[in-house]
């Protein structure tokens, strides 16, 4: 008869299973949702007639599409423990690389595509090389990205100096390839392209008149951007590549050890990245119509903030791709906020600040419950 | 025979004097006047911005019909790094410095001492520094630009002309702290408070300055809280061809708001001929870049005082927007 020992104390307690609260709050993305819920909470009650109705939140889904695109890349980026600084140079490229294939009149290294065509030949051309642009804006962000994952992961420059650098070279080619001038994407949205990328969905449930030939409705561009979100989500938390992001985020070093190809993973990293910031250039060139040399060079700060706003460790070892999505909408609702009730972009600036420190500081805390301790809570 | 090697010589003589001679002329011609001059030229932003291209433009071209060596700083519109740009353009002793009144009189009064008393000419453009510009007059301190505070002012009659009225209300959206930046945003907003409009000041954010569709969603939110809004106004070169979109997307009907802005941007002169942007402000910055590069040569070369040149600052309208096309694409207009 074998003997069975008896339990341990220990073995004996039954395990106690956290509260729904604790649960729910641990759940990714609902400690930032709530900041969000609170956010706008407060704004419907200042500021009803922008929050009550749909025209604020369509307006931003039509023109915050390439900062949300960029906070989802970033994010994956951070949780490596990496970081890139490179990527509204790269929007800026992109925009130009794709502006250049439909207005190939206007850049001197294609204006030889439309030499000895009628108006009417040149504009049937701009219809069909728009498409090329896509996958010239892509593959150019796709080559970019390359390049700062070589010079982070094989020469072994530091991301923050490397992506820094490269930010200059970037922008300054589109400059050049754009010979300093801006030019705008007249009867685009006459084109198939426009219809298919940044089109409108469900147009007869708005109202209002079609004013300069882009109705009212959902742009398209938030669904692909929800579907890309969605994917990256699925990277980051349910495939190999995501999980040694994360392993290497957390210690390269281990990770090296366990078998996963860090270098050749960061290489691929900042590609994604790239072409992630490929796609914002362009479909901010496809609503805006228009390609200026500054284009997206605004971007910084309003993406690092979100992508930290929204719970993604500076240190690396996670990332949330639901809290940069929604971290991004934070910081909008407040800029769109602050100039509704007839305030400035300055105290814009402030209450962003605030925001951001006590969102950081609420994550740290759902992390790390005995930081309660450490400020005086929860001692008996 | 030995005549014959006379007349060879001398006819030879004569060909080789008479070629030298054209040599010279054709060297002669070739000399410019602007040779040996230097100029650093402040151009405010960032290469081929609205704001910024057709004066970049207008440098380029008279450097090279001057024989100048010209070159270009670009600042983002920050002071500090204008001022900083002046002390650069100091240290490599050029011939000329074209500056910005953006920083103000107080910030370059010594940069501007200092470059002066080392024999370097000193001019300005695109925002005014009145009182180095008096003071400096007779060592070449001119101006090419149009009176801020004026320009904005002009929009605003502009804006009035359409039909905005005492007791209606009105936003403008500009860079009011932003010294002398905001003289436009001010000049527009004072002129239409006299008039008896309501005005909204509202200063614009670091971010939408530097990426101007940012400002779309602030704007129709605005619109939104405000409904009774009848006009709005801004001097931003990049917001100003953003406002028909802040139109369409606010649920306003053409002509529902009075839009006033600036420069010819591609999409601005687009919704003048449309009719949905009603006025902008026309600063023929061409002629803002143009006219200091002549005013170094003229002052280094003869010691010209400085003249002071308003480049004929008045609005867009349907009456000349298609003439202006061709020209505001290629950078000029």
């Amino acid at each position: 008869m074998t003997a069975v020992a008896d339990p341990s104390p220990r073995q004996r307690r039954p395990r106690q299973r956290a509260s729904l609260g604790a649960r729910l709050i641990g759940t990714e993305g609902v400690p930032i949702l709530l900041v969000l819920v609170v956010v706008l909470a407060v704004l419907m009650v200042l500021a009803p007639n922008a929050f009550l109705g749909w025209r604020t939140y369509i307006s931003v889904m039509i023109n915050y599409q390439p900062q949300l695109i960029c906070a989802l890349g970033l994010t994956l980026v951070i949780a490596a423990a990496e970081i890139d600084l490179s990527f509204p140079s790269v929007i800026t490229l992109c925009s130009l690389i794709f502006a250049a294939f439909y207005r190939f009149d206007n850049v001197w290294w294609l204006s030889w595509v439309g030499a000895g065509l009628s108006p009417e030949a040149i504009k049937l051309l701009q219809a069909q090389l728009c498409w090329l642009g896509v996958f010239a804006a892509l593959g150019v962000g796709a080559l970019v990205g390359f390049i700062n994952g070589l010079l982070v992961a094989r020469v072994g420059i530091p991301s923050i100096i490397a992506t820094l650098a490269t930010a200059f070279v970037w922008r300054g080619l589109a400059v050049f390839l754009a010979s300093g001038r801006q030019f705008s994407l007249r009867d685009f949205n006459q084109t198939d392209l426009w219809h298919v990328t940044t089109g409108r969905l469900l147009t007869p449930l708005f109202s209002g008149d079609v004013v300069l030939r882009k109705p009212d409705g959902i742009p398209i561009q938030a669904l692909v951007v929800i579907a890309l979100a969605v994917l990256l989500w699925f990277i980051l938390n349910r495939h190999r590549f995501g999980e040694a992001l994360l392993f290497i985020g957390d210690n390269a070093n281990v990770a090296r050890v366990v078998g996963i190809d860090v270098k050749a993973t960061r290489v691929k990293l900042f590609t994604l990245m790239g072409t992630l910031a490929g796609l914002a250039g362009m479909f901010l060139t496809m609503e805006t119509e228009n390609f200026t040399t500054t284009q997206g060079q605004a971007s910084l700060l309003v993406v690092i903030a979100a992508v930290f706003i929204g719970g993604t460790s500076i240190f690396g070892g996670s990332g949330t791709i639901v809290g940069s999505y929604i971290g991004l909408l934070i910081v909008v609702m407040l800029q769109i906020g602050m100039v509704a009730l007839g305030l400035g972009g300055d105290v814009a600036d402030m209450v962003i600040g605030v925001v951001f420190i006590l969102a950081v500081t609420l994550h740290m805390l759902v992390e790390r419950p005995e930081r309660l301790k450490g400020l005086g809570f929860g001692n008996r | 025979m030995r005549t014959t090697l006379r007349t060879t010589v001398r006819t030879l003589g004569v060909a080789a004097m008479a070629t030298s001679m054209i040599v010279l002329a054709g060297v002669a011609k070739a000399a410019m006047l602007g040779d040996g001059v230097t100029v650093y030229m402040q151009m405010g932003g960032q290469p081929g911005e609205p704001p910024v291209l057709p004066r970049t433009n207008g440098a380029k071209a008279a450097a090279a019909a001057l024989g100048v060596k010209l070159i270009e700083q670009y600042s983002s519109w920050q002071a500090e790094t204008m001022l900083a740009q002046f002390r650069e353009a100091m240290a490599a002793k050029p011939s000329c410095i074209v500056i910005m009144g953006h920083p103000g009189n107080d910030a370059f009064a010594d940069l501007v001492a200092d470059a002066v008393a080392q024999g370097i000419v000193v001019t300005s453009g695109n925002a005014p520094l009145k009182e180095l510009q008096v003071k400096y007059a007779d060592k070449g301190f001119g101006y090419a630009g149009v009176d801020l505070y004026e320009g904005g002012a002009i929009t605003a009659r502009a804006m009035l002309g359409a039909g905005l009225k005492s007791g209606d209300k009105a936003l403008v959206f500009g860079n009011f702290s932003r010294g002398d930046r905001g003289l436009s945003d001010k000049g527009m907003a004072d002129t239409l408070e006299k008039a008896g409009v309501k005005v909204d000041r509202v200063e614009m954010s670091e971010e939408v300055n530097g990426s101007p569709p940012l400002a779309i969603p602030q704007l129709v939110a605005y619109l939104q809280q405000h409904p009774d809004t009848k006009a709005i106004g801004t001097q931003h070169g990049g917001i100003t061809p953003l406002l028909p979109d802040v139109m369409q997307q606010a649920g306003k009907k053409p002509g529902e708001l009075i839009l006033g802005g600036i420069d010819t941007d591609p999409k601005t002169v687009a919704a003048v001929k449309a009719g949905t942007m009603t006025a902008t402000l026309d600063q023929q910055l061409y002629l803002q870049g143009f006219l200091p590069v002549l005013q170094c040569v003229l002052s280094v070369k003869y010691k010209m005082g400085g003249f002071a040149t308003n480049t004929a600052a008045g609005t867009l309208s349907p009456k000349n927007v298609d003439a202006l096309v061709p020209l505001i694409d290629a950078g000029i207009r």
